[in-house]
């Protein structure tokens, strides 16, 4: 598995507290990552990090195959390179439809003049039907975004993201107060995403993260605290103490 | 092939059609019952008040885009506004003194040199701030298209100096509003210098006569401004639908509800924030430059922030975020306030005191404008939801 985002003895200080204490991670070419930690222990800010929102004390992030650094490129840029964010609550545009919301944000050129020359076309539109399938909102298509119910905010946040076909997707709490039927598809949605990219879950619902069956990184204190698989985290002396056994 | 796209336009936008044959049938009435044209119902001074409230509707577009649409609430607009009425009453006083002075020494054996025209048009512009040097700023003073084009390429290019600066550095909501009318503020006081060079607190005057027509009588010119202002309002309404329909018109709106949303997704949000003041910038200062010639008269105290801020309770009063209600407010409000503070409306008597309408004209807009955000948040274009509703 060759490696897509290096993140290296990155810190970051708010006002003398160390949000992020020398932490370094790293992401493979269609890995499935969680990460897990108590709150404070600095998984917001790793995504601020790595999207360009923070800009870390010391340290760097490298991105793709040529290990360029993300530091000098604004939040957009990162977002055109390839790398996707959702966010802790579900951000869509409310006052939209849904086929809006998506239309948006497909990979087409984002200059505000072809923007505003842009015409709507078979192509894209197939895009947007494949999208809303994938996310399970087909009859919803022309509903205005804030008419959905939150775990369908959330479906198409993801679909969002998807819709700007990014190598890396980081997704903050995707559970979150989803029904468990929901929980569901959502689990086989990220699943089934991780076939083609990289995905990265920060998320607190530990039977969530079972269902993922993937590699976990724990976070304390802004490092790293563990690594492994879920039975070998969910055993950890370490992670019991600080996270699971409270 | 053209025609047809339009009109397939206007039919997939009702709005627009609606808006346009009732602009066109309001521009036709009025010129059939004016003064200067057959029925003479409307006398010439209503005629110019509709005119410049048309062109005040354009500004209030123009507000509605970059604030009703984009989220920025700019209280600097009406700085673009004057700018624009500056530029075109530059050309106007100069080339009309520029022709009384050629009228006035015609009799004169000899023939006044170039040099000594201009000194002699320097002297009657400035002779009033003390000067009679021509200010570099009129160089191209005689030349009409010059000035035309620097009608939107000096407020352009300053709206594009000022967003970069502000929207570079991520200056948002009310900061930026605070700068917008610091900006309106400091460039009124800067005209208010004589040494300025566009005459400090005179300001420009006498626009109202066009130079070259001075044999056509006002009640005519009126007409012909006011028909010109309605023209430009179609075209800036059209305009202005083509952008909110569009995909940039997603976008600003999502700016306008979740800017970092939107900058997360790949767009560069400053670039659309600037696109957007540039253009709106640019419409207000076209629309000052035809509403100025119907005034007559430009000076500094335009540019007073109050204007600026007056735009926004226009728009709020109208409903932002629908272009109609910007019209609507713009041209009700502006048309009662003319009613109000012109000393038409009768005093009332209370006995104990009086309601004078020139001064509690201000406290009625504010009460309603107090109404309108408590009980009709979308303004008075949100009605037409509850009728289009049933």
């Amino acid at each position: 598995m060759s490696q897509l985002l290096h993140v290296d003895n990155v810190s970051v200080t708010f006002d003398g507290f160390k949000a992020i204490n020398q932490l370094s991670f790293d992401i493979g070419n269609c890995e499935l990552r969680a990460i897990i930690g108590p709150n404070g222990a600095g998984k917001t800010t790793l995504m601020d990090i790595i999207t360009g929102k923070t800009r870390p004390d010391s340290g760097d992030v490298r991105w793709g195959d040529t290990g360029i650094s993300l530091l000098r490129f604004s939040e957009a840029r990162i977002a055109q390179m390839g790398i996707g964010r959702k966010f802790q609550k579900p951000t869509v545009f409310e006052k939209q439809s849904v086929y809006e919301n998506l239309l948006m944000s497909l990979n087409n050129n984002r200059n505000p003049f072809s923007v505003l020359t842009y015409k709507r076309n078979r192509a894209d539109d197939e895009k947007i039907q494949n999208l809303l399938h994938q996310i399970s909102l087909q009859s919803q298509k022309g509903f205005l975004a804030g008419q959905l119910s939150h775990g369908q905010k959330q479906w198409l946040e993801i679909g969002m993201l998807l819709a700007q076909d990014p190598q890396l997707l980081l997704v903050d709490e995707p559970a979150a107060g989803m029904t468990a039927p929901e929980r569901k598809i959502t689990v086989n949605l990220l699943k089934d995403l991780s076939r083609t990219r990289a995905i990265v879950v920060v998320e607190h619902d530990m039977e969530f993260i079972r269902q993922l069956n993937c590699r976990v990184t724990v976070l304390h204190e802004g490092a790293v605290l563990a690594e492994g698989q879920i039975d070998f985290i969910s055993n950890n002396q370490d992670v019991i103490e600080v996270y699971l056994g409270r | 092939m053209e025609n047809t796209l339009f009109t397939k336009y206007l039919f997939k936008h009702p709005s627009v059609l609606v808006f346009l044959t009732l602009l066109s049938l309001f521009t036709l009435s009025v010129v059939v019952l004016a003064e200067g044209f057959g029925f003479g119902l409307i006398s010439t001074s209503f005629v110019k008040t509709l005119g410049k409230t048309l062109c005040l509707c354009m500004v209030a577009i123009a507000m509605d885009l970059v604030w009703g649409f984009c989220g920025i609430l700019s209280l600097g607009h009406f700085a673009f506004f004057a700018l624009g009425g500056y530029m075109i009453g530059m050309w106007l006083m100069y080339a009309r003194t520029e022709l009384i002075v050629l009228d006035a020494t015609q009799s004169l054996a000899l023939p006044l040199t170039k040099t000594e025209i201009t000194e002699a048009v320097g002297i009657q512009i400035f002779g009033v701030v003390g000067g009679s040097e021509i200010p570099l700023i009129w160089s191209f003073a005689d030349l009409f298209w010059v000035q035309l084009i620097l009608v939107i390429l000096v407020p352009g290019s300053l709206a594009l100096l000022f967003g970069w600066l502000a929207f570079r550095s991520r200056v948002n909501g009310v900061y930026l509003s605070i700068l917008t009318q610091a900006f309106t503020l400091a460039l009124a006081l800067y005209l208010f210098q004589n040494d300025s060079g566009l005459r400090g607190n005179n300001g420009l005057s006498g626009l109202q006569n066009i130079p070259g027509f001075d044999d056509v009588p006002q009640s005519i010119i009126s007409i012909w401004f006011l028909f010109g202002s309605a023209v430009v309002l179609g075209i800036v309404y059209l305009l202005a639908h083509l952008i909110v329909s569009s995909k940039l018109g997603n976008i600003i709106q999502g700016i306008r509800d979740d800017e970092t949303r939107v900058r997360f997704l790949g767009y560069n949000v400053e670039s659309y924030k600037l696109f957007v003041f540039v253009i709106t910038a640019s419409i207000s200062a076209v629309a000052g430059a035809i509403y100025y010639p119907q005034a007559g008269i430009i000076n500094p105290a335009e540019l007073a922030p109050i204007a600026s801020i007056y735009l926004a309770v226009w728009v709020a009063i109208g409903g932002r975020g629908r272009l109609y209600g910007a019209v609507i407010g713009a041209s009700f409000v502006s048309l009662l306030s003319s009613y109000f503070t012109g000393g038409q409306a009768p005093d009332i008597s209370l006995g104990f005191a009086t309601i004078r309408w020139t001064e509690w004209w201000l406290v009625l807009l504010g009460l309603s404008f107090v109404f309108v955000t408590l009980y009709a948040p979308k303004g008075i274009g949100g009605l037409f939801d509850h009728i289009k509703g049933k």
